[in-house]
């Protein structure tokens, strides 16, 4: 009977006294390579966060329009339904002279006695319309602005938008310098595995030699090199997503301690099982190329 | 089993190392390839393994063309010989068993069955109780039956052996001899490279002599 050859035991062995009997080798790899990755990791864990809740911020849109103090009760009727006749526009509250007042009161607080100083009050009546998120960009937003600002009987237009758009075009560069970011780290790793490789390729020549001399095919010879490559990308990884997750629990801690009445710290977020089951993939494909790059020095005999 | 016709070979042309070198060994003779140093046996005997390749010239074993053989040919090919060298070319870090079943795991071998053949193997050539032991805690001819046991583990039709007794005292060389001879009895192919004249007289065989690249025609060792 034909038995089916089988390679899997003498790979895996020739893989584990590959890594067994260098051991520094390995570990240096696997350091570095895991530090590549944590900067990754925590870049990523960074940049996730931030441009979730940039996003949660951007769909509470919100226009303030400042209205004349003088301004007439039916200008002001036109204005309300004008502003109600906006596509952006989702719903309207009108908030008097006198609300204002009160409003700004209540979050003084304790500091409310200074306003009884006041000789009148200086706070405009004001229009607050909240926009809807889905059909209003950043752009839209502005040139809303702009127009209501033409309408007679308004003082002043005020969006809280506008330096989340700053905040948009920075989040924007820091993804682009991300892409960079993460290009130069999965190349370093490359290369750190494949150096590695190369190192082990050398010290075990007379091996390989041997090897080739009993009739292993070329497979047989870098299979286990490539078992290598992926053994350290794999582990490698698998310490950077620990030791993220680690960092990323002190944080939100410490951050919780520092402003408990800010909710931030609750809204912050680990990876997804679906990311961390691509991290660890980039982590074995990094290890891969390394093997690649390192059969570019071959295994012939 | 080998078939050489014209052979050439330089490292560094036009200084040849073999010249026209044409024989035959057939299938389950026991030949010597002999000469002094520098006539170029080991070269010979590397290209019979395709560990060369020739400048021009054919060498047919075992049917295939090791000239012009592609990669997975020359493993399949070597698969089906056994080498043995004078240095042994053991790996240290191994155990003895380890050694020699590599020979078989490389082939796809199947694990249930590797133990009791590489113990057969091994007791053949009388080095079955040093199984667990590693290369360099074994004398010089217990590491030379280990490459034979690796070289015979695949049951090949053809053992090449370069000077296998080139390291080892006249006694240890004889009872190495008579391994490869009872090998050859049992209908495999041996050809071993030696410049060892003594060994030539006690063991005698067909010689190939080789002279300055040149072979001179097969002679047996009374007239060497």
């Amino acid at each position: 009977m034909i038995r089916k050859p089988s390679y899997i035991y003498p790979l895996l062995k020739l893989t584990a006294n590959n890594i067994r009997r260098h051991p520094v080798i390995n570990l240096i790899s696997i350091s570095i390579i895991a530090v590549a990755m944590l900067l990754l990791s925590l870049y990523f864990l960074a940049y996730n966060n931030a441009s979730r809740i940039v996003s949660a911020w951007r769909s509470d849109l919100r226009v303030i329009v400042y209205l004349d103090d003088d301004i007439a009760a039916d200008r002001l009727a036109e204005l309300k339904n004008y502003c109600r006749d906006l596509d952006e526009v989702v719903s309207l509250e009108y908030v008097s002279r006198e609300q204002a007042l009160e409003n700004f009161r209540k979050t003084l607080d304790e500091d409310e006695d200074f306003l009884k100083d006041l000789p009148e009050n200086p706070l405009p009546a004001s229009l607050e319309l909240v926009l809807d998120a889905e059909v209003s960009s950043l752009g839209d937003v502005e040139h809303l602005a702009r127009q209501l600002e033409r309408q007679v009987g308004v003082a002043e237009v005020v969006y809280g938008s506008r330096w989340l758009r700053h905040l948009f075009s920075l989040l924007r560069v820091v993804k682009y310098f991300g892409f960079l970011f993460a290009a130069f780290l999965s190349l370093m790793t490359v290369f750190i595995v494949a150096s590695t490789i190369r190192l082990s390729l050398f010290s075990r020549r007379e091996i390989i030699r041997v090897l080739h001399l009993v009739g292993a095919s070329r497979w047989f010879v870098a299979m286990p090199y490539l078992l290598e490559g992926i053994f350290q990308g794999t582990l490698a990884s698998l310490l950077a997503l620990g030791l993220a997750y680690g960092g990323f629990l002190s944080f939100r801690d410490w951050l919780h301690a520092q402003v408990p009445q800010w909710p931030i710290a609750a809204s912050l977020k680990f990876f997804s099982p679906v990311f961390i089951v691509v991290f660890l993939c980039l982590g074995t494909g990094l290890g891969i190329a390394g093997f690649l790059l390192s059969s570019r020095w071959n295994f012939r005999d | 089993m080998i078939r050489v016709f014209h052979l050439n070979k330089s490292y560094n042309y036009p200084d040849m190392v073999l010249k026209d070198v044409s024989f035959e060994v057939k299938r389950g003779e026991f030949v010597y390839l002999s000469g002094p140093s520098g006539a170029g046996k080991t070269t010979l005997f590397r290209l019979l393994f395709a560990d060369l390749s020739p400048d021009s010239g054919q060498i047919v074993v075992n049917g295939i063309d090791v000239s012009r053989a592609r990669v997975k040919s020359i493993a399949r090919l070597r698969r089906r010989m056994g080498i043995v060298f004078q240095d042994y070319k053991l790996i240290p870090s191994y155990t003895v068993f380890d050694n020699v079943a590599l020979a078989l795991e490389v082939t796809g071998y199947p694990r249930s069955r590797i133990q009791k053949t590489v113990w057969k193997v091994l007791k053949t050539v009388g080095i079955e109780r040093q199984i667990n032991r590693f290369p360099p805690q074994l004398s010089g001819g217990e590491q030379q039956r280990v490459a034979i046991a690796r070289a015979l583990v695949n049951s090949p039709d053809l053992i090449l052996a370069d000077e296998p007794t080139g390291n080892l005292d006249y006694e240890i060389a004889d009872e190495i001899m008579q391994i490869f001879n009872t090998i050859n009895e049992r209908g495999t192919t041996v050809v071993m490279v030696t410049h060892n004249r003594s060994l030539l007289q006690r063991f005698k065989k067909k010689v190939f002599y080789l002279d300055r690249g040149q072979l001179q025609a097969y002679v047996w060792p009374d007239a060497c």
